[in-house]
C-alpha cells in the first residue's frame, strides 16, 4: 500500500516537472502568435476584469500602508531633507547661470523642437498588477489595444522611460519595465553626448548599466541619459528619442577598468508606479 | 488530507486568491527593497496541511496562473513553486510539526529555495544582464518576509481546509477509552496522536 502511494506520488511529480518543461520549451520556442501565447493572452483577457476589481477593491488598504510608510520616511527624511533643499537652491542657482552662459537653454529647446514625441498619442494608464521578482520587472495596466496601445508601444511617467509594452489584450496590457533581464535601450548622455546601452543589473532594481558606449567622449557623473531612438539600416529603436532615462550615479574612468563603467539611476520610481502614459502612434506610423 | 470536491473548490480558491492578492496588492507595497511574496507561502501551507502531492500540484497550478497573468515563460514560475510544495510535503508525510514555530520556519526556508529556483531557471534560460549580487539579498529578504507572512497565514488555510484534515477532524470529539477498545471495538484507520500539528 505505501509503495503504491510512493510510486504515485513519483509519477505525479515526473508529471508535472515534464509538463513544465514542456511549457517552457514551447513557450520560448514558439511564435508571438502561436497557440500557446493565444491561450495565454485569452486566459488573461478573461481574469484581467477579477484582477482588476481586486486592484480596486485593495487600493485603500495599499493607500493606507503607503501613508504610514510615507509618514515614517518623512519623519527621519525631514531634517536631511531641509539642508538637502537649501544646498540644491543654490547648485540651481549656479546651474541656471551656467546655462545660460552656455546656451544650453537654446539647445533645450532645439531638442525639444526636434523631439519625435509630438507625433505620439498619449494613453495615461494605472497599474493593475506587477510582478514580484527581480527576474521577471512587469507590469500589468489597465488600458490596452481597444485604447489604441500596440505592442513595443513606450511606456512613460512624468519623471522618465519605464518600458515598452510586451503583450497586449482588449483592457490591459504587459509593460516590460527597464529593468527587466531582456530589456536594452539605445540612450545617449543629453547635449552632444556619446551613444550606448542602458541595460539592466539583475537584483539591483534601483540600479542600470550604461555600457557599449561609443565614442572617445568620457561620461561623468550627473549626466543625464535619454532614449536615442535612432534608426539604422532598416532597424528601428524601440523607444522614441529624448525621452529622459536617468542620471548617471557613478562614472569610473575608462583608464582604471578596461570599459568605462557607468550606473545609471532611473527618474521614474519603477518600485512604485501608479499611474502612467503610453506613447501611441495612433495607429499610423511616427518618424 | 481527504481531497474531495468541495475541498478540491477550496483549495483552487485558496490558489486563485493567493494569485489575485500577490498581484494586485503584496507585490505594489515595497518592502526592505523588495516585495512580499504570498503565493509560496501558500503553497507551502498546503504542502505541509496536504502532502507532496497536494503541494506539488498547487505550486504547478498557481505557477501557470502567474505566468498567464503577468505575461512570463509558462513553466518557470510553475517550477519553482511545484519545487516548495513538494518539499513541503515532504518535510509533513516524514516529520511531526512539533511547535508552532516550525510552520514559519520552514516556510521561510521554502520561500528562499522557491526564489533561488527562480532565479537560476532564469539565467538558465539566458539573460544577458549583469547578475548583481544583491540578487542573493533578495533571495534572504523573500524567505524573511515568507516567514513573516506564514504566522497570520498558516493558520488561515488550516482553519480554511479544516473539515478535510485528518487530525483536526479528529479533534473535539470524545476520546473512546481503552476499554471500549479492549472489547474489540472496530475503530478505523484515523490518527489518534493528539500531537501540536
Amino acid at each position: 500500500m505505501y509503495r503504491k502511494q510512493v510510486r504515485r506520488r513519483r509519477a505525479i511529480l515526473v508529471l508535472l516537472v515534464v509538463a513544465c518543461l514542456m511549457l517552457i520549451s514551447i513557450s520560448i520556442s514558439e511564435a508571438e502568435s502561436g497557440p500557446l501565447q493565444s491561450i495565454q493572452n485569452g486566459v488573461s483577457s478573461v481574469l484581467s476584469p477579477v484582477q482588476e476589481g481586486a486592484d480596486r477593491a485593495l487600493k485603500p488598504f495599499r493607500d493606507m500602508i503607503g501613508w504610514f510608510d510615507e509618514t515614517i520616511d518623512a519623519r527621519g527624511e525631514n531634517d536631511e531633507l531641509r539642508s538637502e533643499v537649501a544646498a540644491l537652491q543654490q547648485e540651481n542657482l549656479d546651474l541656471q547661470g551656467a546655462a545660460e552662459e552656455a546656451g544650453y537653454l537654446k539647445t533645450l529647446e532645439k531638442l525639444v523642437a526636434t523631439s519625435g514625441l509630438d507625433g505620439y498619442e498619449r494613453v495615461n494608464a494605472s497599474v493593475l498588477g506587477r510582478g514580484f521578482s527581480v527576474w521577471y520587472s512587469t507590469i500589468v495596466i489597465d488600458a490596452g489595444s481597444s485604447d489604441g496601445i500596440e505592442k513595443d508601444d513606450a511606456v512613460v511617467t512624468a519623471d522618465g522611460l519605464v518600458g515598452r509594452v510586451s503583450e497586449v489584450t482588449g483592457g490591459t496590457a504587459k509593460v516590460a519595465l527597464i529593468t527587466q533581464g531582456s530589456s536594452a535601450v539605445t540612450a545617449r548622455v543629453a547635449g552632444e553626448g556619446p551613444i550606448g546601452l542602458v541595460v539592466p543589473i539583475i537584483g539591483a532594481p534601483g540600479e542600470l548599466d550604461f555600457t557599449l558606449i561609443q565614442g572617445d567622449k568620457e561620461v561623468e557623473d550627473g549626466d543625464e541619459l535619454i532614449t536615442a531612438g535612432f534608426s539604422s539600416d532598416g532597424l528601428e529603436a524601440r523607444f522614441p528619442s529624448d525621452i529622459p532615462i536617468g542620471k548617471v550615479s557613478e562614472a569610473i574612468p575608462a583608464e582604471q577598468e578596461q570599459r568605462q563603467q557607468v550606473s545609471v539611476e532611473p527618474f521614474a520610481d519603477l518600485a512604485d508606479l501608479d499611474a502612467l502614459t503610453v506613447l501611441t502612434s495612433g495607429g499610423g506610423t511616427v518618424e | 488530507m481527504i481531497v474531495t470536491p468541495p475541498i478540491l473548490a477550496r483549495l483552487a480558491l485558496v490558489v486563485f486568491l493567493a494569485v489575485i492578492l500577490q498581484l494586485a496588492f503584496f507585490s505594489q507595497i515595497p518592502l526592505l527593497g523588495s516585495v512580499a511574496n504570498l503565493v509560496p507561502v501558500v503553497i507551502v501551507a498546503l504542502g505541509l496541511l496536504g502532502g507532496a502531492v497536494t503541494g506539488a500540484v498547487a505550486g504547478f497550478a498557481a505557477g501557470l496562473l502567474i505566468d498567464v497573468m503577468i505575461g512570463g515563460t509558462l513553466g518557470v514560475a510553475s517550477l519553482s513553486l511545484l519545487s516548495a510544495g513538494y518539499l513541503a510535503g515532504r518535510w509533513r508525510e516524514g516529520y511531526d510539526i512539533v511547535s508552532s514555530l516550525v510552520p514559519p520556519l520552514l516556510t521561510g526556508a521554502l520561500c528562499g529555495v522557491a526564489a533561488a529556483a527562480y532565479g537560476v531557471l532564469q539565467l538558465t534560460l539566458g539573460i544577458d544582464a549583469e547578475v548583481s549580487a544583491l540578487a542573493i539579498r533578495e533571495i534572504v529578504v523573500q524567505a524573511l518576509l515568507g516567514m513573516l507572512l506564514a504566522v497570520p497565514f498558516y493558520p488561515l488555510i488550516r482553519r480554511v481546509l479544516r473539515p478535510a484534515l485528518v487530525e483536526d477532524t479528529d479533534r473535539g470529539r470524545p476520546r473512546i477509552s481503552p476499554d471500549l477498545l479492549g472489547r474489540g471495538m472496530r475503530f478505523s484507520g484515523l490518527h489518534t496522536s493528539r500531537s501540536a500539528r
